[in-house]
């Protein structure tokens, strides 16, 4: 039962700022993501969370007490770490129990409990083995074990699914979900793979330059993005954006593509728009025309590529389209799927 | 294996000469070479160079020692014989003699193992902490002091005994011990900093992060993560330091007298008015060499290979 706030906390290392008056409640339960590019401060903000970095300036405080000056061992929070961080001089038994064994818990209950966070993860065939014995996948699943045997005020999760290969990740991310789910237990999670974010989060917030761009549901994130930065991070492939110039008198290009829209203000926009919601047209119901740069076969449908200027547009299709590239095809998309944004700050015009 | 071995024995002798010449020279004939190919002279002539050369490297090295090894089992009548070079009675009597009135080779020997572990106990700990601060906190003229720690090392020793002498006869310790472990701290203590600071640079930083937000405080995670980490290393840098505390001779002569001689210093005492006693010196010396080359080859075989494997990633 903990809310986690943050309130304008600064992080500097040296004279490099790397979060930025950063506010952000993280409420009971919930499963906040940190999502954005290396480098954006996401990994820093956990770490100060965790108690691992202190902050220049700012507060943080669970349930609405402060904690900057506690310090990790005292915080009760648990940790998945991107290298696992498994010691390497204790069996996977001994990992697991080690949180239990700082706080005393006598032996009988502590093997019962390890056994327990064990078999939640499908570890108990290895608690003999020493984490070089292990593979990625299992050495894995002992830092999630190693995390849940006690029940800590905050999970935080810093990438944990990064070094795992495609296949095993899908199922680890599974596995973190259902756990969550089952512990209830407010928990951060970090992470540069918007699919993770998407799947996982309750809320998610994106990071860019040590700054929180925009913080709302996965579905809010994706469908109601609030600049060019949040536009152009989710969505797989990632949404199209386009500068376009208006001169206001009802023309409207993209470099030297006449398109067939009305931006909502003369100038310079951005025009936003999903992959999959542009569709192959006739000519006459057309945005736009263009030639195909290259042509996709994903499986359950098919990819269109076309170079707009010196941007690359894609365009999803249905599965049993066939094109080749330099094909002459003509796209539509409803105008109410349209996103604009400032051609300056990148803002969303609404 | 359906080759015969008397084929297949000189095949491999081949390929594993052909192995080491450049890239695209050793194809064919280390695949299958054609019936009684030789290489060629000028290589053949390069390797019995390079062979006879790593041989007399070796000898001497190993010569020393194993003429010492002998010597030690010789009567002194066999010492100085040509004839009894290999061939002679082996006889115990000279490690008899050392241990007897007047050489008391015993004390010695206890000498050298308080003074080695007492160093070692207090160098090992202290060099620890000192090494831990330096790979992990960051604090002002780290690296300075760290350099002048190694630096302290460069000062030949001939320029301090004397006012180590001075000092030592000032607080009255000259002739003891304890004044030994203290001088042997003061050189062990840098070279052993300096080899446990390399083995904790290695462990990584995740698991102390892990450890502390597992509940651990500093110094549990210093204990119970990183020393066990970095152990081997720890152990190397404790066996360095016996050694060298072990093999120390220029302070023990300088600051000992009777009571806290060394084992070195036994050795020295064979050369007498009646000339050197080389029978006495050889089961000596192998006293002093026996349990090192001993430790050094249990610590070898026991700590090869990085306890660290497996901790991340």
């Amino acid at each position: 039962m903990t809310t986690v706030s943050l309130t304008s906390v600064d992080k500097y290392f040296g004279s490099v700022q790397v979060v930025r008056e950063l506010s952000l409640e993280i409420a009971d339960r919930e499963f906040l993501v940190l999502l954005g590019p290396s480098g954006c401060g996401k990994t820093t903000t956990m770490r100060m969370i965790a108690g691992l970095e202190a902050p220049s300036a700012g507060t943080i405080a669970f349930d609405g007490v402060r904690v900057n000056e506690v310090p990790p061992q005292r915080r009760d929070v648990s940790m998945v770490f991107q290298n696992y961080g498994l010691y390497p001089h204790m069996s996977v038994a001994e990992n697991i129990g080690y949180p239990l064994k700082l706080r005393g818990v006598p032996a009988a209950e502590r093997d019962q409990r390890i056994r327990q966070a064990a078999a939640r993860v499908q570890l108990e065939p290895f608690l003999a083995r020493m984490p070089r014995e292990l593979s990625g996948g299992q050495r894995q699943r002992v830092a999630l074990a190693r995390s849940i045997v006690r029940t800590p005020r905050v999970f935080l999760m810093d990438e944990p699914l990064s070094n795992l290969d495609a296949k095993l990740r899908v199922l680890a991310r599974a596995q973190i979900k259902h756990l969550t789910q089952e512990l209830q237990v407010t928990t951060v999670y970090v992470t540069h793979d918007q699919i993770e974010a998407m799947t996982l989060a309750t809320r998610v917030a994106v990071m860019n330059d040590g700054v929180i761009r925009q913080i709302g549901t996965p579905e809010d994130i994706y469908n109601d993005p609030a600049d060019t930065f949040v536009a152009g991070f989710i969505g797989s492939p990632a949404m199209n954006l386009l500068p376009v110039v208006a001169d206001g008198q009802g023309t409207c290009r993209a470099g030297d593509l006449p398109l067939r829209v009305s931006p909502p203000r003369a100038g310079t926009t951005v025009l936003g728009i999903r992959s999959e919601d542009l569709e192959l047209c006739s000519e006459s119901e057309a945005m736009f025309g263009c030639e195909v740069y290259t042509f996709e076969l994903l499986g359950d449908s098919t990819l269109l590529t076309a170079m707009i200027g010196d941007r690359l547009v894609a365009a999803r299709a249905g599965k049993s389209v066939r094109l080749q590239a330099g094909a002459r095809v003509w796209l539509r998309c409803s105008p109410d799927r349209l996103y604009w944004f400032d051609g300056e700050t990148g803002l969303r015009l609404r | 294996m359906s080759r015969p071995q008397s084929v297949s024995n000189p095949i491999q002798g081949r390929a594993a000469t052909t192995l080491r010449r450049g890239p695209g020279e050793g194809m064919q004939p280390a695949r299958s070479p054609a019936p009684g190919y030789r290489p060629p002279l000028a290589e053949r002539v390069a390797l019995a160079l390079r062979q006879s050369l790593i041989l007399a490297g070796l000898a001497s090295i190993v010569l020393p020692i194993v003429w010492m090894a002998i010597t030690a089992f010789k009567l002194p009548r066999d010492v100085y014989s040509l004839d009894a070079a290999l061939v002679f009675t082996p006889t115990l009597d000279n490690f008899r003699t050392v241990f007897a009135h007047p050489w008391n080779l015993g004390n010695k020997i206890a000498n050298s193992i308080l003074v080695a572990a007492g160093t070692v106990v207090v160098a090992v700990p202290m060099a620890t902490l000192a090494a831990y601060a330096f790979s992990r906190f960051d604090f002002r003229f780290r690296q300075t002091i760290f350099l002048l720690v190694i630096a302290s090392q460069f000062i030949p020793a001939a320029v301090v005994v004397l006012p180590y002498f001075l000092m030592f006869r000032d607080l009255g310790l000259l002739d003891t011990r304890t004044a030994l472990v203290l001088i042997n701290l003061s050189i062990v203590l840098p070279y052993a900093v300096w080899m446990i600071k390399g083995f904790i640079d290695a462990v990584p930083i995740e698991i102390e992060e892990s450890a502390m937000i597992d509940g651990a405080g500093r110094f549990r995670v210093l204990a119970g993560i990183v020393v066990p980490a970095a152990l081997p290393g720890i152990i190397t840098a404790a066996v360095f330091s016996f050694t060298l505390t072990w093999n120390e001779f220029l302070f023990a002569l300088i600051l000992g007298k009777q009571d806290a001689l060394t084992l070195p210093l036994g050795i020295v005492g064979f050369r007498t008015e009646r000339g050197d006693l080389w029978e006495l010196m050889a089961a000596g010396g192998l006293i002093i060499t026996a349990p090192m080359f001993m430790l050094s080859l249990m610590v070898h075989r026991q700590f090869i290979g990085s306890l660290t494997a497996g901790s991340v990633r």
